[in-house]
């Protein structure tokens, strides 16, 4: 069984004023394999945040279907979404989006709270995590006293501490300088030997180099995809930028 | 460019920032109507043809200086928060190539407009309104007259200029502070400092000690001379206390919150302990000032409408009888009065008169003592007493009582109640109290006194003729009440005071019914004026309230969103934000509470002075303009509270 199966998607904005209707999804499917990672790339106003927001169940398509284990989050009830979400999803965003009122640590913790956990639980995941991501001793600062790498290793942690079948990166290295990204990327690649499946919208050749499949989408469709295989980054950083440059060129679609 | 760029740009900018200057606008109407009825009643021509239009005028005028003085600070207040949202916008037009004078000289047009609408719609309000207003104030009053409609150009001009006055002020603030910043900064807008705020233990040792000593003093002043005396002390006090505890002591509180581990990493107390240190930082002095506001408003009510409501009582204290002559001998005081009487056609009802002998005295103790030096400042006020004695003879006389008194035993009637020995040494001779009286009929002058005054009825005569060579002052008293009109009470009184007067000029006839206009006057002026401040403190309230959610909306609405991104449901945010704006909310009006609870003595000991006696109606009025300020605060609250929902998801 597929962790994720999308199915049809489609979505149809309409503007608020005059009924002007855009079409963002025309039509997606894909699947993703537990324990894979995944890049979808495309240029701006491809349809890749809408994807990723129909999946993260923050956003409801026109028509068509997602399967997250076994179950259809289109039809998920309100009332349960947001537990859903909280239990099954991990969240790494481009703006971070750690509040700044909390410690980094209760940043860290803000979804095992909401979830009800105890204390003495919270504290021997937070450990296990922040030892990982090597920011123990950043844990009682807050967002403004540290650096965006850092700021984006504890929105990471924030997204694994739940233990989420599956992480969505919303263009992760998008405020981060080199260093601070080839971090991150190394970082993904780690959690993603440990068997943590990542789900990642980015526009980045470099970041989506170290995916271990890349979706194209243009036009509100899978316009193509590329395995690594046994690639090393360098020759699958050569190979999405010549099919970055076909799909912006116009060139035809080959599987 | 054209000078109607300016005046377009001015306009379009006060027009997109409706939300906040809209409230703001209509502040500045509703304070220059108010300025201006209260001025035009205060300066009526008609007031000076009404007894006790003087005293009126006095307290009006009092209002007046106080409404200028709020208006100050509300329309500074709220013009200060206006500019802080609009710094990103204005920094924005400096970005895009205006120069500061430019920027300037919109903010000038703009200030002219708000400047010109306000005065003008807020004038013709007052003037429309100042009818309805003086008709309020005669029937307050309970004077049978009518103050014409007139239009009152000192009025209008104090209006102006205080106004004028007002804005120009703002103008300058606005403007230093668009001339100080950096164009980055001005991007920036309100987005700085959102650095977690430090506990500051020692604002709030400084407030508890000043709380604490404000309280103590309310609680154990015992005199209502050291309550006046010590009445803006114990004010100040307060409020540093409520100041210093608002900033410092509830971010104390929340921090020692935190750290306890099991109360604050639960679902319910996460969001709403680090979302409250936070709000408590930026609106800490936006709550305290609500409090305080809260208070004042209070205060004002309760007091000036015990006053009203018991101003009949007091009447009846200070002028027990319809007529009342006070002389120091009677002379043949009796037979011109019951000579006027029966021209008129009246009897003299609840007839009495006696002597009476009083003293200045010292009291140390239950020992009463003749101090020569009781003129200078080296005697404490609360120690220096009035005696009176009254002969038992006199006594029987007018209470009809068979009384058997020794020569060392005396009836006392100890006006406040407060005088716990059970012997008395007056004079260095001591007497047994063998009753105490509770009342006497007395010519009401002691209500006026601030000082305590004891009624001695005794039997030795030996001992009156010693106090009397003392120098003690001997008065003669008559009163009586007659079955008439008060109209033509009050023209008895008049004809038996003129002949009175041909007697001896230092003769006193005084009369409930002469005096009550008088009264009214004090009495109902300041519960005119307590409404009338009580409207204005009501709407800073509103005023502070409002522009605190619409700030915290702006601010919260991002903290809440990511809240729900990562997995915060919307009902959860829903909650997590009506905990805290309802804590908040209310914080203010619990305070104010508790500081009117411990208040209650002491401004009781106030009232006092104005010869209020009946301490349950000073509950009643107390827990009634509580209950109704509560109620407008709840359906205020409920107003915008939903307007930060709006704001927030």
């Amino acid at each position: 069984m597929h962790l994720l199966e999308v199915m049809n998607l489609k979505k149809i904005y309409t503007t608020r004023y005059g009924g002007h209707q855009v079409q963002a999804l025309t039509n997606v499917s894909f699947t993703v394999e537990k324990g894979e990672y995944v890049a979808i790339m495309g240029e701006s106003g491809s349809g890749k945040t809408t994807l990723l927001n129909i999946i993260a169940a923050l956003d409801k398509p026109t028509s068509g279907e997602v399967w997250l284990d076994g179950r259809n989050i289109v039809t998920i009830k309100e009332r349960e979404i947001s537990a859903f979400r909280r239990d099954h999803l991990g969240f790494v965003f481009q703006d971070f989006n750690l509040l700044d009122n909390f410690s980094l640590k209760d940043n860290i913790l803000l979804p095992l709270v909401l979830a009800g956990k105890s204390y003495k639980e919270m504290i021997s995941r937070l450990n296990r995590i922040a030892n990982k991501l090597g920011i123990i001793h950043l844990l009682e600062k807050f967002p403004y006293e540290v650096s965006g790498g850092e700021k984006q290793r504890a929105a990471v942690a924030r997204g694994l501490i739940t233990g989420p079948q599956l992480i969505l990166a919303d263009e992760p290295t998008g405020a981060l300088d080199s260093r601070a990204t080839d971090s991150l990327l190394r970082l993904f690649n780690e959690i993603n030997d440990e068997g943590q499946t990542i789900l990642m919208v980015t526009h980045s050749t470099k970041a989506a180099s170290h995916a271990k499949r890349v979706l194209f989408i243009k036009d509100g469709q899978v316009f193509h995809q590329i395995y690594k295989g046994s690639m090393s980054y360098e020759q699958m950083y050569q190979k999405i930028a010549d099919t970055l440059t076909l799909i912006t060129t116009g060139g035809v679609r080959h599987e | 460019m054209s000078k109607f760029f300016y005046a377009k740009l001015a306009l379009n900018n006060i027009r997109k920032n409706s939300q906040t200057y809209a409230p703001y606008i209509m502040t500045c109407i509703a304070t220059v109507m108010m300025y201006y009825i209260n001025y035009s009643l205060a300066a009526h021509t008609g007031l000076s043809r009404i007894s006790g239009g003087f005293t009126l005028k006095t307290i009006l005028s009092f209002g007046v200086a106080i409404v200028g003085l709020f208006s100050l600070i509300f329309l500074f207040y709220t013009n200060s928060f206006l500019i802080k949202r609009r710094k990103k916008e204005i920094g924005l037009l400096n970005i895009l190539g205006m120069e500061k004078k430019h920027i300037g000289r919109v903010m000038i047009i703009e200030t002219c407009y708000v400047a010109l609408i306000s005065l003008s719609s807020g004038l013709l309000f007052g003037m429309l309104l100042s009818k309805l207003m003086s008709l309020l104030l005669m029937k307050i009053l309970r004077f049978k007259v009518e103050l014409g409609f007139e239009i009152s150009f000192p009025a209008i001009r104090s209006t102006l200029m205080v106004f004028s006055g007002i804005f120009v002020l703002t103008l300058l603030s606005n403007l230093r502070q668009i001339h100080l910043a950096k164009p980055v900064e001005l991007l920036r807008g309100g987005q700085v400092g959102e650095k977690e705020p430090n506990t500051k233990w020692l604002l709030i040792l400084v407030g508890l000690i000043t709380l604490g000593s404000g309280y103590y003093i309310a609680l154990t002043t015992e005199s209502p001379l050291g309550a006046l005396s010590m009445f803006f002390t114990a004010v100040i006090l307060v409020m540093i206390g409520t100041y210093c505890l608002f900033t410092a002591g509830s971010i104390g509180i929340l921090k020692l919150l935190r750290k306890n581990k099991m109360i604050y990493y639960r679902p319910q107390n996460f969001t709403t302990i680090s979302g409250m240190i936070y709000r408590m930082k930026q609106n800490a002095v936006g709550l305290a000032n609500i409090c305080i506001l809260s208070t004042m408003v209070l205060v004002t009510l309760s007091t000036t409408v015990s006053l009203y409501i018991g101003v009949e009582d007091v009447l009846k204290t200070r002028y027990p009888r319809d007529i009342m002559i006070m002389a120091s001998d009677d002379l043949n005081i009796q037979d011109i009065s019951w000579e006027i009487l029966e021209k008129h056609g009246k009897e003299p009802e609840n007839l009495v008169d006696y002597f009476y002998y009083s003293l200045p005295i010292q009291q140390k103790g239950n020992q009463f003592i003749v101090n020569s030096g009781l003129a200078n400042s080296a005697v404490r006020y609360r120690d220096l007493k009035a005696l009176h004695f009254i002969s038992v003879a006199d006594y029987q006389r007018i209470t009809g009582r068979d009384v058997d008194l020794a020569p060392n035993a005396i009836l006392l009637y100890d006006v406040h109640r407060d005088y716990p020995y059970d012997t008395i040494n007056i004079l260095g001779r001591e007497f047994i109290i063998k009753e105490r009286l509770d009342s006497l009929e007395t010519d009401g002058q002691d209500a006026m006194l601030v000082i305590n005054s004891y009624y001695v009825v005794l039997s030795d005569l030996a001992f009156l003729e010693h106090v009397i060579e003392a120098d003690a002052s001997t008065s003669y008293y008559l009163g009586f009440n007659l079955i008439a009109e008060d109209s033509e009470i009050i023209r008895i009184q008049q004809e038996i005071r003129t002949a009175l007067r041909e007697l001896d000029s230092r003769i006193t006839v005084d009369g409930l019914q002469a005096s009550r206009n008088d009264f009214y006057s004090i009495y109902g002026g300041l519960f005119f004026l307590g409404i009338f401040l009580g409207i204005l403190f009501i709407l800073g309230t509103m005023l502070i309230i409002y522009y605190k959610q619409i700030t915290e909306g702006f601010d919260d609405r991002q903290r809440f969103e990511i809240m729900q991104k990562v997995g915060m449901s919307k009902a959860e945010v829903k909650q997590s934000i009506g905990r805290q704006v309802l804590s908040v909310f209310f914080l203010p009006l619990i305070v104010a509470t508790i500081h009117i609870a411990f208040a209650f003595k002491f401004i009781w000991r106030l009232l006092m002075l104005f010869n209020i006696t009946k301490i349950s109606l000073f509950v009643w009025c107390t827990m009634g303009t509580l209950l109704v300020f509560a109620l407008f605060y709840s359906i205020f609250y409920l107003m915008t509270s939903r307007m930060y929902y709006k704001i927030v998801t």
